[in-house]
């Protein structure tokens, strides 16, 4: 709900089984029959994206991809290929940014579009909605779902509800009776614990949640309560950023086969942590907190994290805090079946701290090897620990291809 | 149905015209086909160099997805789907 002088009009616009699609829009033979990305059948790993005709016969997301033949005996198995998806991404990025300047990306496949300071441009915010999608389409042979609303909350739910190609619109002043009959778990915010929580306490809607006093929400989740308890009730000011600063990246991968082989095992970490770092640093942007985690071959789990002095995006000195995490949490004697790195507590890049130390030297070899891997590729300059997974994968030039095509980026 | 990645070079002949480029007939395994129908085709960067996929439909109704690399001037045949 807007209380400022402008009524805000945001489009969020959300990629219908992205991947999926983009397998079927690129190639005829694909369409109509059920496609999962994620890999092969007789893979290790889980089920990507399924297409709509593949979640018919009852796939869905996180599925292992070993159980799909028996649900649907027609799947067609594909690996999917991540630089495809960004190609197609930037096509999407180039028709939204036509309609308006404020765009915010929030992954490959959606966006919020702020049309506040644009609608007078165009007879309706459908026909915008309309001309995007048909465009995109046309292009790409993706189809979209959009949402259209007063806030980004309500956009985003709306673009939800009547999914794949549907749009639906809901009005300024509309925005709690629009909630009023959804589920609670629609709100970003309740996962399955909160959802539990509100059963226990027989709310099942979001205007059962809505009429809570505030206070108790707040008891119940604490600071989150507050801004629970606003979203019920349609309160959201979010703006569309144009620039989101990430709460975490993350980079992980399952091996082709459990290993023990500690070669491997640093060139995956290393090879991880660079590609974290290289990124951060594309966006001019530093991380504090560094995560490792582990899955045995028996799936069992580890994770240990740990804060830097200060904010880095360093990659051999994300490696050295990765392997050392990686030595204090890998005790079992067996084999591992998957790694990963991530970095929160991201932070824009501050130069001003770092004046008077000896970080200068490696920010401008750093420099160097960013250049040059802008030039020649992510694969012109490596560590040469990272060579060890040429026994393993195939090696492009923009990276290694990693047991899942799909996410390798 | 199966689809299979291949990355072997190819002959293409190919047209070009004001900035595009499309593949006409390739040559693989011996046998050339002739590309009925273009599906679609995007950019991939690779540094500072261009990969062009282009997805086509040849004439004897097989898929395929051709790549051209700026940086050597080399076709490849990159997938190819088997079976129907």
């Amino acid at each position: 709900m807007q209380t400022g002088k402008f009524q805000r009009l945001i489009l969020h616009i959300d990629a219908d089984a992205f991947f999926a699609s983009v397998e079927q829009g690129f190639n005829p033979l694909l369409r109509g029959k059920p496609v999962i990305v994620g890999g092969r059948e007789n893979q290790r790993g889980v089920v990507h994206t399924a297409s709509y005709e593949a979640r018919a016969c009852g796939i869905y997301t996180g599925m292992a991809l070993g159980q799909v033949r028996s649900q649907c005996p027609e799947a067609v198995f594909l690996k999917g290929n991540y630089e495809h998806y960004r190609a197609v991404s930037r096509v999407f990025q180039e028709v939204y940014l036509r309609y308006t300047p404020a765009v915010e990306f929030t992954s490959l496949d959606d966006a919020y579009l702020d049309m506040t300071g644009a609608q007078h441009l165009y007879p309706s915010p459908e026909w915008v909605a309309k001309a995007i999608t048909t465009e995109v389409f046309a292009k790409t042979g993706v189809g979209l779902s959009v949402g259209i609303g007063s806030s980004k909350l309500i956009a985003r739910i709306a673009s939800g509800l009547k999914k794949p190609r549907g749009m639906v619109h809901v009005p300024a002043g509309e925005e709690r009776s629009f909630l009023a009959g959804l589920p609670v778990d629609v709100l970003p915010g309740i996962g399955r614990g909160a959802k539990d929580k509100l059963t226990d306490l027989h709310i099942f809607k979001v205007k059962e949640l809505a009429a809570l006093p505030r206070i108790v929400l707040e008891q119940l989740f604490g600071k989150n309560g507050v801004k629970l308890w606003e979203l019920a009730n349609g309160y959201d000011e979010r703006p569309v950023q144009r620039r989101i600063i990430p709460g975490q990246i993350s980079r992980e991968t399952s091996f082709e086969e459990d290993t023990g082989d500690i070669t491997i095992i640093k060139g995956a970490l290393q090879y991880l942590t660079e590609r974290i770092a290289k990124k951060l640093r594309e966006q001019d942007l530093a991380g504090r907190t560094l995560s490792v985690k582990i899955r045995y071959s028996d799936f069992r789990r580890n994770a240990k994290s740990r804060s830097l002095n200060s904010p880095t995006n360093n990659g051999s000195e994300m490696y050295h805090q990765a392997f050392q995490l990686f030595e204090e949490i890998c005790l079992r004697r067996i084999r591992l079946r998957h790694v990963g790195v991530s970095i929160s507590n991201i932070e824009p890049l501050n130069y001003q701290s770092f004046l008077f130390n000896d970080k200068s030297r490696q920010e401008a070899l750093n420099r160097a090897v960013d250049d040059i891997r802008d030039r020649f590729g992510f694969m012109a300059m490596l560590p040469a620990d990272n060579l060890e997974l040429k026994r393993k994968y195939r090696m492009e030039p923009h990276g290694y291809i990693l047991h899942n095509p799909a996410l390798t980026r | 149905m199966t689809f299979e990645d291949i990355f072997e070079s190819i002959e293409v002949i190919s047209h070009f015209k004001e900035g595009s480029l499309k593949p006409l007939r390739f040559k693989w395994n011996g046998r050339v086909y002739k590309v009925r129908q273009m599906n679609g085709h995007w950019v991939s960067h690779q540094g500072y160099n261009k990969q062009y996929h282009f997805s086509v439909i040849s004439d004897s109704s097989d898929y395929f997805e051709l790549l051209f690399d700026s940086s050597d001037f080399e076709w490849q045949v990159a997938r190819v789907c088997l079976g129907g």
